[in-house]
């Protein structure tokens, strides 16, 4: 990449996208200086996933998550414990002020102009109002908390998993497998059932109590409090019922960490919102990973993309759009098929596709386990196909999704 | 191209066979088997590459 010598680039996160950003652009050649600003945690990056499976379980050590830091050609300079607190779209440059993890944010900062920016902000846990830093309850989404999380096992708690999404239920799963008492409060009617549908959210539920969770389903939490300074908690129900926790994990989603861009001109009405080449209304703006809003192509519908494979995939991708733009090309659209995985009891859940507004599933059994394995079809077509423990069932329909999807355009599209 | 996946730390994700299927394949005891010779092809190439720097668990080694 002759002629960048002179560029510089701001990347803004410090998870698995912005990693994989700052890699790209080395391994293409870029020889100009990356700015990366890595954002509160004031860690070196981590695999996410591991933290609700194999951290919590002991499994690995903090050092064994580390994503492996890199020698890079391009000149890099990292400023961590750092947030991009503001966009000036106008001038090309990003303000970049110190801020710790308990949210205190400096006033200084650093104005810093950049020829192209790609964000990577990813997401924030999603905490109520008046649940936060109450004595034993906890949030799981970085490092830092999962270590917290971690440090209160050895009193052996009694554990209350609210929300029973990805995070709860894995969590569940995972504190229960440390042999810990576990309530797991189910907002709707299955655990998972917004994400894999009725079918797998049986099955799911199934599993959490042949493992001895206590399940409370179609409830919700309306209030937390402590018992004392040291605990423990005491949750209140909205059937009038109340239990209390020594540990309290609370899995209520998680919001785009993107309000550093208010003003700034950018789509922001789900994240940040991109063409189908992850570029935004800036032509020198780009986003990956969870925060980016995108039109996927096979699907014809705009949506975001929470999960690993995602983040690293769009990564490479939002370099490649922009390398396309420094060479006058034209550049492709992001259409990668999703995948998940999680971790349950020794199971492993696989999905692939987009089963939002499905219309029909087919449930069949696949794999050794004989375990139910879905697919879902919106129009006649498969969007989406979810198993446990089938991996080659599952990819073979990742596999069917993505070449269905490029020989008919718009195919799953509404 | 050399690939060696270690045992101890895979976990059957499936990124990898996500990326690179003609590569990767990991059976309903998840394990993973790599193919003996991976195909000469550039393009394959790349997902191999793309595959060890996407494991979740970072089990995948590759020497070029």
């Amino acid at each position: 990449m002759a002629g960048n010598t002179s560029k510089t680039i701001v990347v803004a996160g410090g998870s698995l996208a912005g990693h994989t950003v700052v890699a790209e652009l080395d391994r293409r050649g870029f020889t100009g200086e990356v700015v990366w600003v890595r954002g509160p945690e004031g860690v070196a990056p981590y695999s996410r996933p591991a933290l609700s499976k194999e951290l919590i379980q002991g499994k690995v050590t903090p050092d064994g998550i580390r994503l492996p830091a890199q020698e890079y050609g391009l000149r890099l300079r990292i400023a961590d414990r750092a947030v991009c607190a503001r966009l000036d779209p106008d001038a090309d440059r990003v303000l970049v002020t110190r801020e710790t993890e308990a949210g205190g944010e400096s006033s200084d900062g650093e104005w810093i102009p950049f020829d192209a920016l790609f964000v990577c902000t990813g997401m924030r846990a999603r905490v109520p109002q008046g649940f936060a830093g109450l004595p034993g309850v906890h949030c799981l989404r970085t490092l830092a908390d999962a270590e917290r999380i971690k440090e209160r096992l050895a009193g052996r708690p009694r554990t209350v998993v609210v929300g029973a999404g990805l995070i709860g239920s894995e969590m569940a799963a995972s504190l229960r497998s440390c042999g810990l008492p576990v309530e797991l409060v189910v907002q709707g009617r299955l655990p998972m059932e917004p994400v894999f549908g009725a079918e797998l959210g049986r099955f799911c539920l199934d599993r959490h109590r042949a493992h001895g969770v206590t399940t409370r389903l179609l409830t919700t939490v309306t209030g937390l409090s402590a018992d004392g300074p040291d605990g423990p908690a005491v949750l209140t129900f909205d059937d009038g019922g109340e239990t209390t926790a020594d540990l309290v994990v609370l899995g209520l989603g998680a919001v785009t960490a993107c309000d550093w861009l208010d003003g700034s001109g950018l789509d922001l009405s789900d994240g940040l919102g991109c063409d189908e080449a992850l570029r935004t209304a800036r032509p020198n703006i780009f986003a990956a990973g969870d925060v980016a809003n995108w039109r996927h192509p096979l699907f014809g519908r705009r949506m975001r993309v929470e999960h690993w494979s995602n983040a690293s995939a769009q990564a490479r991708h939002a370099v490649e759009s922009w390398q396309a733009g420094q060479q006058g090309r034209e550049p492709p659209a992001f259409a990668d098929v999703p995948y998940f995985w999680s971790d349950q009891y020794g199971l492993k859940y696989q999905m692939v596709g987009h089963a939002r507004d499905h219309d029909e599933v087919h449930v069949e059994t696949a794999g050794a386990g004989g375990h139910p394995f879905v697919t879902y079809f919106r129009k006649g077509r498969v969007v989406a196909a979810a198993g446990v423990n089938a991996p080659r069932a599952v990819m073979r329909m990742k596999a069917r999704i993505q070449s269905e999807g490029m020989t008919t355009e718009g195919a799953y599209a509404t | 191209m050399k690939l060696t996946v270690d045992r101890n730390l895979c976990d059957g994700n499936g990124v990898c066979m996500g990326i690179a299927p003609e590569v990767f394949d990991i059976d309903d005891d998840l394990t993973l088997h790599i193919v003996d010779e991976i195909p000469d092809d550039p393009a394959i190439h790349a997902q191999v590459r793309q595959s060890v720097t996407s494991c979740p668990v970072l089990a995948l080694t590759l020497e070029e």
